[in-house]
């Protein structure tokens, strides 16, 4: 990968990207609330557990989906892969969130990355409300119009995920800047081996029960910090 | 409440035995399993549903419907008399629902899946329900024993102002004996599908020894419950969530679930318990509340083994 494929890539999964994505935890309010992570080894545990059976075989395979529509021209894959991934998110806060960071992505990459077709034509079906824009499904698309690899995406989607659960333990739990970091890089391998796994043709898969029912239960907390 | 207490089936069905015998790839394992289908078609007369058409093979026992009550309600119970699966086993059912048609599926007992050093146990459920018709597919609990395989899809399809509410819940294998997550591989897929083309989706696979069982380590039965149909009016989900909501906070420790909105109208509820009866005493209630908030009937009292 060439320095200019990486910095156009890397800016869609960068934090300072303007997809909201501060303002969710994805459920960990909820489960911090509830008594279900209450140390930094809890928290570490419930992130591998959710990247290694729920994530990582689901959204990672749903960026891996898209990247492969977006290199092989597929559109209606795209649109079924966006749904499929719709119907499986059960709990309306994390659905809801997705949708609304897929469609900052690919406006933003619609506008400005208008040499692909298939950017457009899905920027165009977000629009008119023809698909959901899950984060995904936009971000495999994108970085695949950005030159990066299938794997890389996926890599790159993942590592956001953890980055964006770490962000909102910081905040909900004693865990400081170094410790988030020791935690983030035990995270790494596994990361790189769900990317490897990720095949366009395989079936989405998520098995991660506690942390949906707590991101299903996080619109009923009395108090909130987050969105989800 | 109330009991089970008659069978008013109008017109006997019509019960062919007439199932085609195995056909698989010879393996050293496969003379062990067995080829079932029962097919089941219903439609609506008058002020009740009548099962029209019907087709059963082993190891499906054919068992003839039971009027409820005095409501359009008739309840199949779905007998498997060898009490479980078996490495092999092909078993299908399939259902058909017609317009205004009001059908319980329920079994007597747990679904035991049992070792097998193999092949895998295969369980596909198909139900098509018409428009207005209300399907209640409420099995007892998946009991998945040390070495088995296990794989099952259910898939649902709703016309207009069709609901369904589907319940389906697995063990992590015979508890009481101390033998959790124990089994070889479990795949469950569960698929509705609304008529505007909405669909809820849930898929998982599972493979303990290879993969660990995540935070379900800490719990030994997990479920999903199902609502969804587009004749319900809109505002109402939101009133039988809260409620559902307060079913699931009901037993702290012992239960811990959640309900949302899924992506299809409807609503979703998934939940992990400590024991059987946690489950099942939830199970109750949630149902309960559906059917008298919806339906305007109590849950019925079916006789469990």
């Amino acid at each position: 990968m060439d320095a200019l494929t990486l910095i156009q890539g890397l800016r869609f999964v960068d934090s300072f990207f303007p997809s909201g994505g501060f303002a969710y935890s994805s459920g960990l309010e909820a489960a911090v609330q509830g008594g279900a992570v209450r140390t930094a080894e809890d928290f570490s545990k419930y992130v591998e557990d959710l990247l290694r059976h729920g994530m990582g075989r689901r959204e990672a395979v749903a960026v891996a989906k898209a990247w492969d529509a977006q290199a092989r021209g597929l559109w209606r894959e795209v649109i079924a892969a966006d749904w499929e991934l719709d119907s499986m998110k059960t709990g309306q806060e994390s659905r809801l969130a997705s949708r609304q960071m897929g469609r900052q992505v690919i406006r933003i990459a619609a506008e400005q990355m208008g040499g692909h077709p298939i950017l457009r034509e899905f920027h165009a079906a977000v629009e008119a409300e023809r698909t959901p824009s899950h984060l995904a499904v936009s971000l495999g698309l994108v970085l695949a119009a950005s030159g990066w690899s299938r794997e890389d995406a996926v890599a790159a989607y993942l590592y956001q995920t953890a980055t964006g659960m770490m962000s909102a333990a910081l905040k909900l739990l004693p865990i400081g800047q170094r410790e988030g970091q020791r935690l983030l890089d035990g995270w790494m391998p596994l990361i790189a081996e769900l990317s490897g796994q990720a095949q366009p043709e395989s079936s989405m898969t998520s098995w991660s029960p506690v942390q949906d029912i707590y991101a299903m239960r996080h619109s009923r907390l009395t108090s909130r910090l987050f969105r989800s | 409440m109330f009991e089970v207490r008659s069978s008013k089936l109008k017109k006997a069905s019509q019960h062919e035995p007439n199932c085609e015998p195995r056909t698989s790839n010879a393996s050293e394992f496969s003379s062990v399993g067995r080829v079932g289908e029962l097919v089941l078609d219903y439609v609506r007369r008058d002020d009740r549903t009548v099962l029209t058409h019907s087709r059963c093979c082993s190891p499906w026992h054919f068992s003839p419907p039971i009027q409820l009550d005095d409501s359009p309600c008739t309840y199949t119970p779905l007998v498997n008399p060898s009490g479980g699966l078996v490495g092999g086993d092909r078993l299908h059912v399939r259902a058909a629902l017609g317009s205004e048609t009001h059908v319980l599926f329920s079994t007597p007992s747990a679904n035991r899946v049992y070792r097998s050093l193999g092949e895998t146990a295969l369980q596909t459920v198909e139900l098509n329900v018409g428009s207005g018709a209300i399907l209640e597919w409420m099995p007892d609990v998946t009991i998945p024993f040390f070495e088995s395989r296990f794989k099952q899809a259910i898939h649902v399809t709703l016309a207009p102002g069709a609901t369904v509410l589907l319940w389906d819940t697995i063990a992590s294998g015979r508890v009481a004996r101390g033998e959790r997550w124990a089994f070889t591989s479990l795949e469950n897929e569960i698929r509705i599908m609304t008529a505007s083309g909405r669909s809820v989706l849930e898929r998982y696979v599972l493979a303990p020894a290879a993969h660990g069982i995540g935070q379900m380590a800490a719990w030994n039965y997990v479920g999903s419950l199902y609502l969804i149909g587009d004749g319900v009016e809109a505002g109402r989900w939101k009133q039988i969530e809260a409620r559902l909501a307060e079913i699931l906070d009901a037993r702290p420790g012992a239960v811990l679930g959640g309900v949302s909105e899924p992506s299809a109208p409807g609503l979703a509820v998934k939940l992990v318990a400590k024991s059987a009866p946690d489950l099942s005493d939830t199970l109750d209630e949630l149902w309960q509340a559906v059917r008298v908030t919806l339906w305007n009937l109590p849950r019925p009292a079916l006789r469990r083994y």
